[in-house]
């Protein structure tokens, strides 16, 4: 069984296809990053698993359950869409209070999840004195109330301190070994890259790419420096790695290779075939935020995209 | 369903809210007693009806029925007040964008629907409360300074007092419904407020003064009629289906758009 799992996911809204023709697998446990540039897909693919908006074709499955019936699989899916939305004049508590009697929770979860979030002493409050990271925090209480197996967060860190993110990173780190599906949609492309094992990207509601965030930093481009171990041997090195059709660039001491990182054992191989040892190897890999820039908004990326539809094929 | 009832009534124990919803209906009571009652010593006589108010005849107000005169006379003013609330607390979900967290929480949402009215019925009850034990308050203060013969007032007050409360109630209840689907379908309390006071008591007044077989059922007459136990244009037997179908047909306006409308807010 996956978290999620779509097959030709659509939705159109009039002529805009917002989510076109999606077919993703998002297993189960572990952070999965949902990025895209801002229109991309990713607030109405949020909402169709959470049965807000439904799909106008292809199907979709939470958590082994089809989206659109009963839908009793959110009652193990918890959620933060958009900004967190509560009753101003309430207090923490009596807002996260209604949610969870609306789900039929004990009130002693409130407790629970007002302390996971470190909102204990705060609770009695109205949440029109809270600061955003305090809402934030808030939010996060709500989406955790029902003890979710997938927690949905869009924008988790929004407007919180630095102490605060690395705290909810921490907690999403903690879900995810106990077992949970983390689904987390940021813009903080550093943020993902830290937090999350698995990464979806969206651009005009078309999926580019599904699966291990190494997968798609080893398939990218990016370069691997070598030195050989003799200075004398740097012209047959370039030599011996043009004949294998890589493109090469003489540095002061040694040589870039323009290769996917994930191709430094060949690049070894061939020059240990041409009798050269080599003294260093570093590979240099695009880091996620290079990689996305590249897949979403520019004219290079669209050679970048085929690589990562390419690499996101076999993961999928 | 109960899940559902519990979680609204908590959300929408807001004290602003809340007071100014009593509190206007308490201020409107006390409004209406006056004027009513200052009305009634003028030589020019009580005039036949005002904007959202239908004023009783001298013979209304020195009946045992006088006690409460005022309630049904002031039934518009009180029915536009529900309206807005049921309108607020409706709209409001979707404006914070509350009913995200809902609608995920409880995917069936016929219940919160009913959650939704069960709890904004509890809040109506508790208003029509405060507007008769206000009138009980002030209406002898007030009228007790009049010329007129209060005597009969004294007669079976309990049960005047209930008849009063429930046709008040019946008669908001309607005013609660329009304000709830008009708040589902546009989403925005003021639309909602703008759109059902100006048809209940300016469009209606004029479809009904062109149309004279129009205000034996259009929900403005009815409402009116329901809240004074029935008049010379509808009987109470009549008010109360009519009542009854407004009801319906909004709850099931309210419940084919919730249910099948996208949630996008």
């Amino acid at each position: 069984m996956s978290a999620v799992e779509a097959s030709t996911l659509t939705r159109r809204f009039g002529d805009v296809v917002a989510v076109d023709r999606v077919s993703l697998q998002i297993p189960l446990g572990g952070v999965v990053g949902l990025v895209g540039p801002n229109g991309s897909g990713k607030s109405t693919l949020i909402r169709m698993l959470l049965g807000l908006i439904r799909p106008t074709s292809g199907s979709l499955r939470v958590l082994g359950e089809p989206v659109g019936g009963k839908g009793d699989y959110l009652s193990r899916v918890g959620a933060l869409v958009e900004n967190p939305a509560f009753v101003a004049g309430l207090s923490a508590r009596t807002n996260l209070m209604s949610l969870a009697q609306v789900r039929g929770l004990p009130a002693s979860r409130v407790d629970e999840v007002l302390e996971t979030v470190g909102l204990t002493g705060r609770d009695r409050e109205p949440v029109k004195r809270f600061s955003l990271g305090m809402k934030q925090r808030l939010g996060i209480a709500a989406a955790l109330l029902p003890d979710p197996e997938l927690l949905i967060l869009d924008e988790p860190t929004n407007g919180l301190d630095p102490s605060g993110i690395v705290e909810i990173r921490g907690l999403l780190g903690r879900l995810a070994r106990e077992g949970r599906t983390v689904v987390v949609s940021s813009h903080l492309l550093a943020e993902i890259e830290t937090v999350c094992d698995h990464l979806v990207i969206i651009r005009f509601g078309e999926l580019l790419f599904a699966g291990p965030i190494t997968d798609l930093l080893a398939q990218v481009a990016g370069h691997v420096e070598i030195e050989p171990e003799h200075a004398r041997d740097l012209d047959s090195l370039s030599a011996a790695l043009r004949r294998a059709g890589r493109t090469v660039e003489a540095t002061e001491t040694g040589v870039r290779v323009r290769a996917a990182v994930g191709e430094a054992a060949a690049i070894n191989r061939e020059a240990a075939q041409a009798g050269i040892t080599l003294s260093e190897l570093r590979t240099v890999r695009e880091s996620l935020e290079q990689v996305f820039l590249g897949l979403t908004g520019t004219d290079d990326g669209e050679i970048a995209a085929d690589r990562a539809r390419q690499a996101g094929g076999e993961n999928r | 369903m109960i899940d559902a009832l519990r979680s609204e009534l908590t959300r929408s124990r807001r004290p602003g809210v809340l007071g100014a919803w009593l509190g206007l209906t308490a201020l409107f009571t006390v409004m209406i007693v006056v004027v009513i009652f200052q009305l009634s010593t003028d030589p020019a006589g009580v005039p036949a009806a005002g904007p959202g108010v239908a004023f009783p005849t001298l013979e209304m107000l020195q009946s045992a029925q006088g006690l409460v005169a005022p309630l049904a006379s002031a039934s518009s003013m009180f029915g536009v007040v529900t309206l807005a609330f049921w309108a607020v607390l409706t709209a409001s979900d979707h404006s914070t964008g509350l009913v995200r967290l809902l609608v995920s929480a409880q995917p069936r949402r016929w219940k919160l629907v009913a959650g939704k009215v069960g709890a904004l019925v509890v809040w109506t009850a508790v208003a029509t409360a405060v507007a008769v034990v206000v009138d009980l308050l002030v209406a002898p203060m007030i009228g007790g300074t009049s010329d007129l013969d209060l005597t009969a007032w004294g007669t079976d007050v309990a049960s005047v007092l209930a008849g009063a409360w429930v046709n008040l109630f019946l008669a908001l209840l309607v005013w609660g419904m329009i304000g709830l689907v008009l708040a589902v379908v546009t989403r925005s309390a003021a639309i909602a407020v703008s759109a059902g006071a100006g048809w209940v008591l300016v469009v209606e007044s004029v479809l009904s003064a062109a149309f004279d077989g129009l205000r034996n059922w259009l929900p403005g007459s009815t409402i009116s009629a329901l809240a004074s136990g029935g008049n010379d244009v509808i009987p109470y037997g009549s008010a109360l289906a009519l009542a009854a179908a407004y009801v319906l047909v909004c709850l099931g306006v309210t419940l084919a758009v919730f249910t099948r409308r996208d949630i996008t807010d």
